[in-house]
């Protein structure tokens, strides 16, 4: 009995957290007049949505700008900041401590308060409706190199200290003893990058202008809001439902990942 | 390249059982590794605080000189009525997210906590919208929430209910947001707490079993207790949220209806990119943040407080 | 925790490796611009993106290449993506401003001026003569910046008036256009209906657009005030001077229409006008050659100044949109800019920009002048505007002037569209917050 109650509400839930998205997606391919309402499956199946949203938007330039952006971003990410997680937990140098605290103190720090002279210098070095402004800001991350830190340091020092023994330096160290152990760090600050910056938005909103270099949620943003799609709810829910897939795929297949990724953000 | 890690001194640390290898204090590998994140800091952290420093002070649309205003900024911001709206719209956001957040995700991770089948499959479920662009989620309530047409309202009518003005009326706009914010966010903090439930060892509740405590007991003693650090995140992250809210009103509402979901991101975007008011922005990011800062002091201290209680 | 293998992973190493060269890669090609690399060769002008105008400017510099191959001009439409004073300003800050633009907004021009973007036309030693021969006595002045210079040659103009469907009108025994407030508002409470007996109205005197959006305030509020107020702008030597009965009569009117849902306030697909839903239209003279298109066989439409309040007589006023053309300081070879806006400035480009784009130029007795007179008389709705086109006015310059129409349309849309405000309340909150801002 107790275990039944159990189940509905469980489902319950699921149909209130699914079902929304099989609605956005079951929509996309229902005539127009059809939208407005509760079934799944279309009277009759059209792609006249699809199609316009094609022919309205360069949705494949973005998908391409958005995955250049993220990718490059991730990769600087795992690159440097296992550079300077290496540095913090293993080697001795004057402003060692210095650099742990100012990156504690970034980390605190809301963007309200700096977005906007960060805006003023992306002017300044002319870098505004450029990939540049929205790849080099977030080259590097305070919480990446936290998360680096602490994993190094669980490695056992015998391990650096035999291969030292070999003859390797630091560097080599790092990239050929500690990155082939650091698969499960790397995911995880892999997926929580990716993630942040894919669904980035206000970001390219400020720096980006130029349709050509719009990152996807941004050329969707503006598709939405501009009245582009002229009151279309299908061409609307299209867009958004294009922009949703690459992560829903991504998802479905490593949701385990994600999900472990994602809620380690909380445990600063 | 010369390293410090092949010299002699570095043998001798070797051979001491120390966790942290006692090395010369100036190792230049150190240097050398640790330097992107200093140059990045110094681009991208320090300049920006220096100059949002200097920009407070000042009026200026970019294009022409800087004018200084001296407290100019300052005195047109407690002027502002829409300054202290966008306060008001934040603080009621988080009166209606946070209690319903934490109500729903504690519900579903007490369930999800017991051993049933297919649990992988409902938190994957959940956690469904907390991967997915919040610019899809707001597209996808837009129409949800409809006035004529919205499956809610559609809903609502199915079954007697009169149709509710989600977006449209100044009274439930921002209502409405929280409830799409609470639908995005629960499957994270659903998983922050049942993390913090599989903590709790088993042998507290077996204890309190013997004493005939009652299920309700048993969850206002020892699991509230010891959820309070994830509770305290679930307060902090919701915060953060909450002052961040930007590209839900931005789509839906635009802020409106009657500014009633004007939201601080909102506000400063408008200033700057609309206006080109980039002082005044400047202004308004520096108290939303001083506002965030002492907001979050607040709670952490409130919450610890209690766990001592 | 740490995995058991130590062979260094490759593969990851790898995509890293190339992802982070991509970026050092864009590094270096991140910072150039298109519209660089063309300055060289002669002239870059900007037109605004619209096709009509496209067209208009393209056949424009094809005439001048051909007379002046010595100074070839190279036509970049604006972007479309957003508005021209974005790009604009944007162009400015990086110094890829073009050496001629024509969508130039006489309320962006103090702004541009402020960050010395523009030239002086008034140093060209002709420049009085040419603007004396095209405006009309007085506007003249209008132009003029505060420091006593003239940035602009004054181009174009687009009179907002009101466009309706001349057999929806006769249908309810109208026979004319409303005049006045309480004859629009019963026209609109015959003219609004439901047609097809579902119970739900499917036909309205007119759409306004309720987004908040600023600009979408001139062609409802401003229009409608300029001329109830007999052609008092907003902002007088950095006073507000809008907080007077004319304001709260148009508040009132809209508040009211809205009221008795003579308003929709949803949201439709398509031209509303066009499909008949709508009986009338606030618009302009660009308008003509789109219903035109697009109409069916039988569909009738005309053009009538804009209602007033009761009481109230014309000639009425109302709000113009004038675009003009500006030469850049970027520009290298200013003397040529110049023979260029001449150019373009000339009775036959004026001819043709109102054949091409249906858009009226800034220009003295436009309807006496044969020239275009026999344009006018074959298209007599076009004379309509031409009639209207000399008491039309265009903004005022304060650099504010933005936060000033959003603070008027917070409060259109919570005294209009809600209906939770007075429109005195109303009128009086616009006025209090555009005073602070322009403090």
């Amino acid at each position: 009995m107790k275990r039944a109650l159990h189940y509905s509400i469980l489902l319950l839930g699921t149909i209130i957290f699914l079902y929304p998205f099989l609605w956005m997606i079951s929509a996309t391919f229902k005539p127009e007049l059809e939208i407005a309402s509760f079934g799944l499956w279309p009277s009759q199946f059209t792609l006249s949505s699809y199609e316009q949203v094609f022919a309205k938007i360069p949705i494949l330039r973005s998908l391409f700008n958005s995955l250049l952006v993220s990718l490059s971003i991730t990769a600087s990410v795992l690159f440097f900041g296992s550079m300077v997680g290496y540095s913090l937990s293993r080697l001795r140098f004057r402003g060692r401590n210095l650099m742990l605290m100012v990156i504690l103190f970034t980390m605190m720090i809301p963007f309200q308060l700096t977005i906007i002279p960060l805006y003023i210098l992306m002017v300044k070095l002319h870098w505004t409706d450029s990939y540049m402004a929205l790849i080099a800001p977030g080259m590097m991350s305070g919480f990446g190199v936290l998360l680096f830190r602490q994993f190094f340091q669980a490695i056992p020092q015998s391990l650096i200290d035999a291969a030292r023994m070999d003859g390797l330096n630091d560097v080599q160290i790092l990239f050929k003893i500690i990155w082939p152990l650091s698969r499960p760090v790397m995911i995880t600050v892999g997926i929580i990058t990716f993630m942040n910056t894919w669904n980035e938005v206000l970001w390219p909103l400020i720096v980006i202008r130029d349709r050509a270099l719009m990152t996807m949620p941004q050329t969707v943003t503006i598709f939405a809001v501009s009245g582009m799609a002229e009151a279309q709810l299908g061409v609307k829910l299209a867009a958004a439902t294009l922009l949703a897939l690459p992560v829903i795929i991504a998802y479905a297949i490593f949701q385990r990942y994600f999900i472990e990724s994602m809620a380690s953000t909380g445990l600063k | 390249m010369k390293h410090p890690g092949k010299n002699g001194t570095d043998l001798t640390a070797a051979t001491r059982s120390d966790k942290m290898p006692k090395k010369p204090k100036n190792n230049r590998t150190g240097y050398l590794l640790s330097l992107p994140y200093w140059v990045h800091f110094a681009f991208f952290m320090a300049y920006p605080l220096v100059f949002s420093f200097i920009l407070v002070f000042h009026e200026w649309d970019i294009y022409t000189p800087m004018r200084w205003v001296g407290l100019g900024n300052f005195i047109r911001l407690f002027q502002d009525s829409l300054f202290w709206q966008a306060i008001l719209n934040t603080l009621w956001f988080l009166v209606i997210h946070i209690p319903l957040q934490i109500a729903l995700a504690l519900l579903f991770a007490v369930l999800l906590n017991e051993k049933l089948r297919g649990r992988g499959f409902f938190r994957a479920a959940y956690f469904m919208p907390v991967v997915v662009s919040g610019i899809v989620i707001a597209i996808l309530w837009q129409q949800l929430f409809s006035m004529e047409n919205g499956i809610l309202n559609l809903l609502l009518g199915s079954i007697g209910l009169a149709k509710v003005p989600w977006l449209i009326s100044p009274e439930w706009a921002m209502p409405s947001v929280a409830i799409m914010a609470t639908w995005k966010n629960v499957g994270l903090y659903i998983v922050l707490f049942l993390a913090g439930l599989q903590n709790i060892p088993s042998h507290l509740y077996e204890a309190a079993g013997i004493d005939g405590a009652t299920a309700w007991q048993k969850f206002r003693h020892i699991t509230l207790p010891m959820l309070n650090p994830a509770v305290l995140l679930v307060l902090i992250l919701s915060t953060i949220g909450g002052f961040s809210l930007f590209i839900e009103p931005y789509v839906l509402t635009g802020g409106g209806p009657m500014n009633r979901t004007l939201s601080a991101m909102l506000y400063i975007y408008k200033q700057a990119f609309y206006f080109n008011r980039m002082g005044y922005a400047a202004t308004l990011g520096f108290f939303f943040a001083f506002i965030i800062l002492a907001v979050v002091l607040v709670q952490r201290k409130v919450v610890e407080q209690e766990a001592l209680e | 925790m740490p995995s058991q293998k130590t062979m260094p992973d490759l593969r990851l190493k790898t995509v890293l490796f190339a992802g982070l060269s991509l970026v050092l890669l864009l590094s270096g090609c991140g910072g150039s611009d298109s519209r660089t690399k063309a300055r060289k060769a002669g002239l870059i002008y900007w037109p605004a993106a619209n096709a009509q105008e496209i067209e208009l400017a393209t056949r424009a510099v094809d005439e001048w290449n051909a007379l002046h191959p010595h100074i070839p001009v190279i036509v970049q439409p604006i972007p479309e993506s957003q508005s021209t004073e974005e790009v604009l300003l944007a162009a400015i800050v990086g110094k890829t401003t073009p050496d001629v633009c024509s969508n130039i907004w006489p309320g962006v021009v103090g702004q541009f001026v402020r960050a010395r973007a523009l030239v002086a036309l008034d140093s060209f030693s002709d420049f009085d003569s040419l603007a004396a021969a095209r405006l009309p006595e007085g506007q003249r002045e209008a132009f003029r910046h505060d420091d006593g210079h003239i940035y602009q040659m004054p181009w174009k103009t687009n009179p907002i008036m009101m466009e309706y469907n001349v057999k929806r009108l006769q249908e309810a025994g109208f026979k004319q256009p409303p005049a006045t407030y309480s004859e629009f508002i019963s026209m609109g409470e015959a003219l609004t209906r439901d047609v097809n007996g579902d119970g739900q109205r499917d036909q309205w005197m007119m759409y306004v657009d309720i987004n908040v959006k600023w600009w979408l305030r001139y062609f409802d509020f401003y229009t409608f005030y300029l001329a109830a107020s007999g052609g008092q702008t907003l902002i007088k030597n950095r006073q507000v001077t809008f907080e007077n009965e004319a304001a709260v009569a148009v508040f009132g009117f809209f508040r009211e229409c809205f009221a008795r849902g003579l308003f929709p306030t949803a949201t439709f697909q398509g031209d509303t006008f066009l499909s008949g839903q709508m009986a009338t239209h606030i618009t302009g003279p660009w308008n003509i050659a789109h219903v035109d298109k697009f109409k069916t066989a039988d569909f009738e439409f005309d053009y009538a100044p804009i209602p007033l309040p009761d009481g109230h007589e014309g000639p009425v006023t109302t709000y113009g949109d004038p675009k003009n053309i500006a030469i850049f300081t970027t520009c290298r070879n200013t003397g040529d800019a110049w023979a260029f806006v001449k150019f373009l400035v000339s009775r036959q480009q004026d001819l043709a920009l109102l054949r091409i784009a249906s858009q009226l130029p800034i220009r003295k007795n436009l309807l006496g002048d044969s020239l275009f007179g026999e344009y006018l008389q074959n298209n007599p709705k076009m004379a309509r505007f031409a009639e209207q086109a000399p008491r039309t006015l265009g903004v005022d310059a304060a650099p504010e002037l933005r936060e000033v129409f959003d603070a008027i349309s917070q409060e259109f849309e919570a005294c209009c569209v809600l209906g939770r405000r007075t429109p005195q309340e109303a009128v009086r909150r616009a006025a209090q917050r555009s005073r602070q801002i322009l403090q």
